[in-house]
């Protein structure tokens, strides 16, 4: 049994993680810390667990991991502490809002010597782990280009507030793919082009919609929507979706796409029931595996660093109005 | 009215169709490859030459449909324009911006009607989003994306295939959407752009383009000659309270043939099964055109499709955005 701390429910993910918890058999969810009393205190109510408001006392009680749910902007001090308190570490994505904080995350876990993963579940959707393994015996020969998208509807809060969150949509939602598209082909991005802005929401600080063009070693070339442009009438949360080119065809993943339409007069809408298979059980499973192992999880806290370099890229990109290189750092 | 065919492939065929059923006459159809004309002059009891230039002066002609490839335009327009025919042409208008505007004033100094095909400006479809947009459904656009594309097309003597003279799916292909999206959206600030262009182990390219429009709208325009088979039409609109979503995937007739043996595909044409064809339609606006009526598609937004189409060619190839 891996006993496990849940840091801040200020990301809704953090509810998923936690069910994930309650439900896996070598997981002892042993209790919740956040800086929001209120809010720390609901969840541990939810999940019958104890809350404890003081973060020393909460490191300090003999945890074996810790999932960090927090606002983007607070991730390193956050990782900092629990690294030194020894705890292995699940953080949530983006692992940080720019390169400096995501390199120091991955410095201060390498120092403590914890394990330190970046919670990317799309390594963990079976659809894309099924397209991974097709591309992987070449079943779709070279890869030349690729089409991507990772659309949301608005979540509102920190995450619409640059303060907390670092950036907007460009940030929340190129991270996945950017992973994907990385464990996909072993290759790394190099160059990036971004168009984004505050398109859609009225009274906001960050981007809600942002337009990349992305270049990978060996010049394959792909483009990525983040965004925030699901209305909140859309039947689901959003998507992630890849059309990827290659040699011998054609390979069109819709990564979310096990659904029933569901027509309920009482909703007053039609909406989608996801049939699939539960990608954040998975990643906590396999963070669990991890700390049981003595291993790195499935995507590591580097993984995370490299697709902050390509946010942090596109930013920079969107700002000057020309190509940005992604500088990768040394680790 | 006579009208003239000039190229007498896939496209010519359509327009002589078209032009027939809104009351013109097709008088004789033209083409370099003697078989093809005849074929079409025979369903359309008209006369069939290999003269394409000749057709331009003929007295009994009074319009000439151009369907023939891109950088021939220009020449049949000149030509056509000089002998006083309206002219209806297959789009892009000419191969470059340069020649836009030399077929431009060629017609209005010789005050003959120039009408150029960008036929998603009627398509139901689009005409539907737009409308919907209009109504301020989605509440203020911020982001629009399209898609177009599928099997690399050949054409008579390849020539899709070769670049210079089509240029390829960004140019060929996609001017349709930067056509719609001038059209819905208004004029286009700046353009970055990226293709993937191979002619190993097939010829095939997918072009991803972003166009950032002066209101702010980004429109992401994706397009494929990469695709093994068919064709398909992707769009959506974003805004600040809905999103508008269409995919020709998902609509009520699919039809999936197979290659004819020995030849390569042809150009497929989308079908929308619906009451009036949107070729018609626009046949029907070259007509009402040449009787007084305002068109829904300029020569000046020809010529601007072509400018957006040339600037995504340029960002391809140096990697930096393209202001226009």
């Amino acid at each position: 049994m891996a006993k496990i701390g849940v840091m801040s429910f200020a990301h809704m993910h953090a509810y998923a993680y936690a069910e994930a918890l309650k439900s896996l058999p070598n997981a002892d969810f042993a209790g919740v810390w956040d800086d929001d009393a209120a809010r720390g205190e609901a969840a541990a109510k939810l999940y019958g667990v104890p809350f404890t408001a003081d973060m020393d006392a909460f490191l300090g009680g003999g945890l074996d991991g810790v999932i960090i749910t927090s606002e983007n902007m607070k991730h390193r001090a956050m990782v900092e502490k629990a690294a030194a308190a020894g705890a292995w570490i699940l953080c949530e994505k983006p692992i940080a809002p720019n390169t400096e904080d995501a390199a120091a995350i991955v410095a201060a876990c390498k120092q403590a010597k914890v394990g330190l993963g970046t919670a990317f579940p799309c390594r963990f959707i079976p659809a894309l782990t099924q397209v991974k393994d097709q591309l992987d015996a070449g079943g779709l020969g070279a890869l030349y280009a690729a089409s991507c998208t990772n659309n949301g509807q608005f979540p509102g809060g920190w995450f619409a507030d640059e303060a907390l969150s670092g950036g907007g949509a460009t940030m929340d939602h190129t991270v996945h793919v950017a992973d994907v598209l990385r464990w996909f082909t072993g290759k790394e991005f190099t160059k990036v082009y971004c168009e984004n802005g505050n398109l859609l929401r009225e009274g906001i600080n960050t981007d809600d919609i942002g337009a990349l063009h992305l270049e990978m070693d060996g010049g394959l070339v792909v483009s990525h929507i983040a965004s925030w442009n699901r209305p909140q009438s859309f039947p689901t949360w959003g998507d992630v979706t890849m059309e990827l080119v290659g040699e011998r065809g054609v390979v069109n993943v819709d990564a979310f796409n096990q659904k029933i339409d569901v027509y309920d007069d009482e909703a007053g809408k039609g909406a989608w029931a996801y049939w699939g298979g539960d990608p954040n059980r998975s990643l906590v499973n396999d963070f669990i595996a991890a700390i049981h192992e003595g291993r790195e999880p499935a995507a590591t806290g580097v993984d995370g660093l490299r697709a902050v370099e390509v946010t942090e890229a596109a930013y920079a990109s969107a700002k000057s109005g020309a190509m940005a290189e992604v500088k990768r750092l040394a680790i | 009215m006579n009208v003239a065919i000039i190229g007498c492939g896939g496209m010519g065929r359509m327009h002589a169709q078209m032009a027939a059923n809104s009351g013109f006459a097709i008088k004789v159809c033209a083409d370099l490859n003697q078989a093809k004309a005849a074929e079409l002059a025979r369903d359309f009891g008209a006369e069939a030459t290999t003269d394409c230039q000749g057709v331009c002066g003929r007295a009994e002609v009074a319009a000439v449909a151009i369907n023939t490839p891109t950088p021939t335009h220009l020449e049949f327009i000149k030509l056509a324009a000089q002998h006083g025919k309206h002219i209806f042409c297959e789009k892009p208008l000419a191969r470059t911006e340069q020649e836009c505007k030399e077929a431009i004033a060629a017609a209005r100094d010789a005050g003959v009607k120039l009408f150029t095909g960008h036929v998603v400006r009627y398509f139901q479809e689009f005409e539907t989003i737009k409308q919907q947009m209009d109504a301020g459904v989605v509440g203020k656009p911020g982001f629009a994306k399209t898609f177009r594309g599928g099997i690399s097309p050949a054409g008579e003597g390849n020539w899709f295939r070769d670049f210079e003279k089509s240029g390829g799916v960004i140019f060929d292909c996609l001017i349709h959407d930067f056509d719609w999206i001038r059209y819905a959206f208004g004029d286009v600030e700046r353009v970055f752009s990226q293709t993937m262009r191979r002619s190993e182990p097939e010829v095939m390219e997918y072009a991803l383009v972003t166009l950032r429009m002066k209101s702010g709208v980004i429109a992401h325009v994706i397009g494929s000659w990469a695709h093994p088979s068919g064709f398909a039409v992707k769009a959506e609109v974003c805004g600040s309270k809905g999103m508008l979503h269409f995919d020709s995937n998902d609509t009520s007739i699919q039809t999936n043939l197979r290659e004819t043996p020995g030849e390569g595909p042809g150009v497929i044409v989308p079908g929308s099964p619906v009451d009036v064809s949107p070729y018609q339609l626009e046949w029907e606006d070259f007509k009402n055109w040449l009787e007084g009526a305002t068109p829904r598609v300029s020569p000046q937004d020809a010529l601007e499709a072509v400018r957006i189409a040339e600037a995504a060619l340029k960002s391809a190839e140096t990697g930096a955005p393209v202001t226009l």
